[in-house]
């Protein structure tokens, strides 16, 4: 089964020339090579670089939400603390800047004692943060990376959108689930945003589905190879950009965890690795929505092949892409307060919904007349 | 829209009889049948201080709150009851942690009053330095607390950041960064020297510098007036009607200060302006403050320019060490009389201080100051029995208990999300409220 549709990286693969003495060449053999001739290893090997398990598992699944968590998190409390003139996270690894640590707070969630109050919902309550993964990992399945893709359908768009869409419910059931008051204006206020932003969202991204006339990424991506989706229609990107920004509850927005208001509404009552948990999942939902802006708007995986990375070069093209993108969404929070929600609202049910529907109507408008 | 009741067979969770909640009786179990919600903010909350707050909320909107304030209640009045006049200084400045000059020259001028004290004239500006770096202190630290309410962290660091250099000239001119007990009845504890003198005039153009950007980081951020603007309105006539003070009352339109009406230390002797706004919303209580910090900058300017010009010395009262003369010989007094030597030098540990106010006695009867502190006025009342060391009594009305009514009474119709803006835009500060 694993021996075709793998992915390609010539750098792991392929035999490394080390040096040339006289007329003979003298070759590194590459590690996966040395594997790939013991028993078991070789199997576990070959599944691993099998190409939907690849996308899952490295890029831009597992691995890469890693990697975004661990350094966005870092990056995000080191550029506020810069416009703050302060250091922000130093003590950890003093050497390189305080890298590690959202690891060591993660280690320390670990140590720490799961509270769950006697009013919770006690299966409901552990269970959902568990839950949430399921519909934050599942658009990966539908977000192809160049050619490291799990499913190649002509609904991608549609479908990851779908999934994404199903986050908030897992929160409104978290703040359900805990019981407490807090966590109950916070699932309000995630139901308020949820309905503020969302509309707005698909059919933006409905628009640019319209506009390249087809909700395959490969296709979309291949269109936007002259010129970017951002250039053709703009409102779309801003309308997404924006919906973003309220769907994954940054500032702006960052209206149902306000902690100075609602203590981090729906996640109140966590403790321990659970709210470390339920913490990441905005960031998770940050890094999906931002893989769908640049393949939406920013020409996904276009850039210049990188020979020795192979398969991998489009698909580190998309994931700095993304990574910017992020970046620049957890800027916010060093310029703006946060709304408040009935203000929140308003921009989502008027202007964003407005934009929108003129986004549908530039897109429409490129469909007719056709994709240059 | 009709409103429509259902018995539900729900009743408050029998914690909330434990809590003794100011709340009128059956205040709990009507919202439970209603489709209310009370909420209780604070006093474990990262946006209520020590304080809680009893809100009843009808779908987003609060139709009242009731405060629960005494979580940071010290007993300060009873306190000073069993300590001497001076001992009292650094006790009435604890209330409002960075606004310690102007607690102290509250109490301090009550015991002037009463002994007939009349300062130097370099103290007096000295005081007013001391008391407007204070009030830009305050200022800035309830600007930052606004802006860590309405979610801009920014806006928390960067006033914290300057009042930092406030802190820093506190210290050059008394050896602390807050809570200074610098200044003492007759006058101030030591004299300022040019070069700190100097370092304070840098600072003043160093916050005027950093004042702008905070202005274009925060106070002119849209977010930031959408959120404050036509919050929580006060009208002129209901601010006088809750007893608003200071820059709240002002900024309802009340052209009220104590430091205009009736002017103490230096503040007749410089020219400056009363600021007032007109709207009476969060957004305007803000301004009115940030607006002040521009005053207080050019006061202490002003102030430090004639320091400059005055000989130095001379900044405590020779009243005070005359007094001290007259008391012995009244008493006919024993010990450290007038024929014997008075301990100088290593072996007098207990100072100048004690020898100058140790048996500091007030004469009977009861004086009362108003001195406009930064968040608006406060009041101390001392009733002396005219022999004793310590106050037979002593009355403190801080700004904040004063005008925690109008900032519940404000709260009615707002928002939930709004509790905290109105809050910040108070800079409600329980310590100094509770005392």
């Amino acid at each position: 089964m694993f021996r075709e549709n793998m992915v390609h990286i010539p750098f792991l693969t392929d035999k490394i020339l080390l040096f040339q003495y006289g007329g003979s060449a003298v070759y590194g053999n590459p590690l996966v090579n040395v594997f790939a001739n013991v028993p078991i290893l070789n199997f576990i090997l070959a599944a691993i670089f099998w190409r939907p398990l690849f996308a899952m598992l490295f890029i831009p699944g597992l691995v890469a939400i890693m990697l975004v968590l661990g350094i966005i998190i870092w990056f995000e409390r080191k550029i506020t603390a810069k416009v703050q003139w302060r250091y922000g996270p130093l003590e950890v690894s003093r050497s390189i800047g305080g890298v590690i640590q959202p690891l060591a707070d993660g280690m320390r969630y670990l140590f720490q004692e799961v509270i769950v109050h006697r009013e919770a919902h006690r299966p409901y309550f552990l269970q959902f943060p568990l839950i949430s993964f399921l519909p934050v990992l599942l658009p990966i399945l539908v977000i192809p990376a160049g050619e490291i893709y799990a499913i190649k359908t002509p609904y991608a768009i549609q479908i990851a959108i779908a999934l994404v869409a199903l986050i908030p419910i897992v929160l409104i059931a978290i703040g359900w689930a805990s019981n407490s008051k807090y966590a109950y204006i916070g699932s309000m206020r995630e139901v308020f945003m949820y309905f503020a932003y969302e509309i707005a969202m698909i059919i933006a991204a409905m628009a640019m589905v319209v506009a390249y006339g087809s909700g395959d990424a490969f296709v979309i991506v291949q269109k936007q190879s002259i010129v970017p989706g951002i250039l053709v229609n703009p409102f779309a990107c801003l309308v997404f950009f924006v919906a973003t920004i309220m769907a994954t509850a940054r500032f702006p927005f960052e209206i149902p965890d306000a902690d100075s208001e609602v203590v981090f509404g729906p996640f109140v009552e966590y403790t321990g690795i659970i709210f470390g948990v339920v913490m990441t999942l905005a960031y998770e939902k940050l890094y999906i929505l931002s893989l769908l802006l640049s393949i939406l708007f920013l020409g996904g995986w276009n850039g210049p092949y990188i020979v020795w990375l192979g398969d991998l070069s489009p698909a580190i093209w998309l994931f700095i892409k993304a990574f910017v993108l992020v970046m620049v969404f957890v800027f916010f929070r060093t310029v703006y307060g946060r709304y408040r929600l009935d203000q929140a609202v308003r921009i989502g049910w008027s202007s964003l919904l407005a934009l929108s529907f003129i986004s549908l109507g530039v897109g429409v408008c490129i469909a007719s007349v056709g994709w240059f | 829209m009709k409103e429509i009741s259902v018995e539900l067979p729900v009743e408050p969770p029998l914690e909330v009889k434990s809590l003794f909640l100011p709340v009128p009786p059956g205040l709990m179990e009507e919202s439970y049948k209603k489709d209310e919600l009370v909420i209780f903010v604070g006093p474990q909350h990262g946006g209520s201080g020590h304080m809680r707050i009893i809100v009843r909320l009808k779908g987003d909107v609060i139709i009242e709150a009731i405060p629960d304030p005494g979580y940071v209640h010290r007993g300060m009045e009873k306190l000073a009851e069993n300590r001497l006049y001076i001992q009292n200084v650094p006790l009435l400045e604890r209330p409002a942690i960075m606004d310690c000059a102007n607690f102290n020259i509250g109490y301090v001028r009550a015991i002037e009053k009463a002994l007939d004290i009349e300062v130097p004239e370099r103290a007096k500006y000295i005081r007013t330095i001391l008391a407007e770096l204070c009030r830009i202190g305050t200022h800035l630290y309830d600007a930052g607390i606004l802006s860590v309410f309405l979610g801009h962290t920014t806006g928390f660091m960067w006033p914290f950041a300057m009042r930092e250099m406030i802190c820093e000239a506190m210290m050059r001119v008394s050896g602390a960064r807050i809570t200074a007990s610098y200044i003492v009845p007759g006058g101030v504890r030591r004299d300022v020297g040019r070069d700190v003198l100097e370092y304070i005039r840098e600072v003043t153009f160093f916050i005027e510098r950093k004042t702008k950007d905070f202005e274009k980081i925060f106070i002119m951020n849209p977010v930031t007036a959408a959120r404050l603007k036509d919050v929580a309105t006060i009208s002129k006539k209901d601010a006088i009607k809750y007893g608003l003070v200071g820059p709240f009352l002002r900024a309802c339109g009340v052209e009220y200060d104590t430091r205009a009406v009736e002017p103490y230390e230096a503040y007749d002797q410089l020219s400056w302006d009363v600021v007032v706004a007109d709207e009476g919303d969060s957004y305007a209580r803000f301004l009115v403050r940030v607006n002040e910090i521009a005053q207080s900058i050019s006061i202490i300017r002003q102030a430090v320019s004639i320091l400059r010009s005055m000989p130095e010395g001379n900044v405590i009262s020779p009243d005070i060490a005359e007094k001290k003369k007259k008391a012995k010989k009244a008493e006919g007094e024993e010990g450290e009389g007038e024929g014997k030597k008075e301990v100088k030098g290593p072996s007098d540990v207990k100072g100048k201080f004690y020898r100058y106010y140790g048996r500091l006695t007030l004469p009977p009867g009861e004086y009362t100051t108003v001195t406009e502190a930064a968040r608006g006025t406060v009041l101390y009342t001392i009733v002396s029995d005219g022999q004793s060391t310590v106050p037979y009594r002593l009355r403190v009305v801080t700004p904040g208990w004063l005008y925690l009514k109008g900032f519940m009474e404000s709260l009615k119709g707002c928002r939930l999300a709004d509790l905290q803006a109105v809050y910040g835009s108070f800079g409600y500060f329980p310590p100094e409220a509770d005392r």
